[in-house]
């Protein structure tokens, strides 16, 4: 069945019409909120919630990117996540130093059962660029995810976000400028053909 | 060759994903043919975005599938149930009305019944015929109102006499009174228990609204309840 007739028997009350559309979408709503909250747990509630109120509100769908739509619900579940978060802190997984700070390295650096070569092997491309993520504001850093890794429109970045074309355009700049410079301090972990160059700016 | 600002960078960024319009894009391409810092830049931002596009995509850990629960989607009732529920709510309330008018219409009553002291003077001899004459008296409309209009002129010292010889059959005769024999006076007689006051509604009315409410209630939870089975065993 196509997407189109699954959304009208979804609206019409359908759950398993409904089922079947977290079944294709829910990978993408899941690497997004993991992308977004740089932590499996917190993405799988938010994924969960996300599906969760997207039945509830799925007749306020007009048509369009059904995966748009469903991004939005899920930014939306990450920034509630961000906050219930906020409100009860758990203990941080980065290292602290003695005055309570993130120290820079990143934990699976510190990690003593990790030799290099499993370092290596652990895809470092994913955990460097995790990390860097997880150092954005979360403004930037969703945009980023949206945009960059999602591959959404601008347009549609900014209706998930509730923000104009022009702050998206902004946003996603200084997102790629800080990711990049985030980045150089991970030269050594990138593959050859992703190492950035010196920097320029 | 100018040192690239913030601007120029949101303009490479734009030009990128392809966001410029064609004379914007025309305009920063000279730039980039003759600026090597602008076109390093730019060669960041694509290795950059190209990074995050090659990031591992993650698959869910489990599905997300919702249950009925989760959805909040409740069985579906079937048609006999609101019917059921509705003629239970009506006839619990005609029920409770019923009981409140027949309660209040014999507290009513004994209201009237009940005797009215310091009137109709204590006079020896007329103690007997007093309660008889105020319960005629409650239940009558003022005097004034029956008597010819000569009559409604004189004296009440002319006219309670001649109330009093209207009142017939009157039995004016005391009758047999054991309380005579205790010696107790007349006064601390006990009133004559009044005649049973017949209810406004009948009990059986009140008995058949209360099997109503009762199996119109019962068979809707039934029906609810075996539906509510059927409907989880279709569902698992």
């Amino acid at each position: 069945m196509d997407e189109s007739a699954l959304i009208r028997d979804a609206q019409a009350g359908s759950l398993d019409a409904f089922n079947s559309l977290v079944l294709a979408h829910q990978d993408i709503v899941f690497h997004t909120a993991l992308r977004i909250l740089g932590d499996e747990d917190q993405a799988a509630d938010a994924a969960q919630d996300t599906f969760i109120s997207a039945f509830k509100n799925i007749t306020s769908f007009r048509g369009g990117s059904f995966k748009a739509w469903l991004l939005r619900t899920v930014t939306n579940a990450c920034y509630d996540e961000l906050r219930r978060h906020k409100r009860r802190p758990t203990v941080p997984l980065e290292p602290e130093t003695s005055d309570g700070e993130d120290m820079d390295t990143p934990r699976w650096l510190a990690d003593p059962g990790l030799s290099p070569e499993q370092l290596t092997e652990a895809d470092e491309v994913e955990h460097a660029i995790q990390h860097c993520l997880d150092h954005l504001p979360v403004e930037f850093r969703t945009v980023v995810v949206l945009a960059d890794i999602q591959g959404l429109d601008y347009i549609e970045v900014a209706a998930s976000v509730k923000a104009p074309v022009g702050t998206i355009k902004s946003r996603l700049a200084r997102a790629r400028l800080r990711l990049r410079e985030c980045l150089q301090g991970f030269q050594e972990l990138l593959p050859p053909s992703f190492r950035l160059e010196g920097e320029r700016i | 060759m100018n040192t690239p600002n913030f601007r120029d960078v949101e303009q490479l960024s734009a030009l990128l994903d392809g966001k410029l319009s064609p004379a914007e894009a025309a305009k920063l391409e000279s730039r980039l043919r003759s600026d090597r810092t602008l076109q390093a830049i730019l060669d960041d931002l694509t290795q950059t975005r190209s990074l995050l596009r090659r990031l591992p995509r993650r698959k869910a850990p489990r599905n997300f599938t919702l249950t009925r629960q989760m959805a909040g989607v409740k069985p579906p009732t079937p048609r006999a149930v609101p019917t059921l529920r509705f003629a239970t709510l009506l006839a619990t309330f005609l029920l409770v009305f019923s009981l409140a008018t027949n309660t209040l219409t014999t507290a009513m009553r004994q209201a009237a019944q009940a005797p009215v002291y310091g009137m109709g003077g204590g006079g020896g001899g007329a103690e007997d015929s007093g309660p008889a004459i105020m319960s005629e008296a409650a239940t009558e409309p003022p005097a004034a109102t029956l008597l010819p209009p000569e009559a409604a002129s004189e004296p009440m010292t002319t006219l309670v006499p001649t109330l009093l010889a209207e009142e017939q059959p009157l039995d004016l005769q005391p009758t047999p009174d054991p309380s005579l024999k205790t010696g107790l006076a007349p006064d601390s007689e006990p009133a004559p228990a009044p005649a049973p006051a017949s209810a406004p509604i009948p009990p059986a009315w009140l008995i058949g609204l209360l099997i109503i409410a009762l199996i119109c209630g019962v068979a809707a939870w039934l029906i609810s309840r075996a539906s509510e089975r059927s409907w989880r065993a279709k569902t698992k």
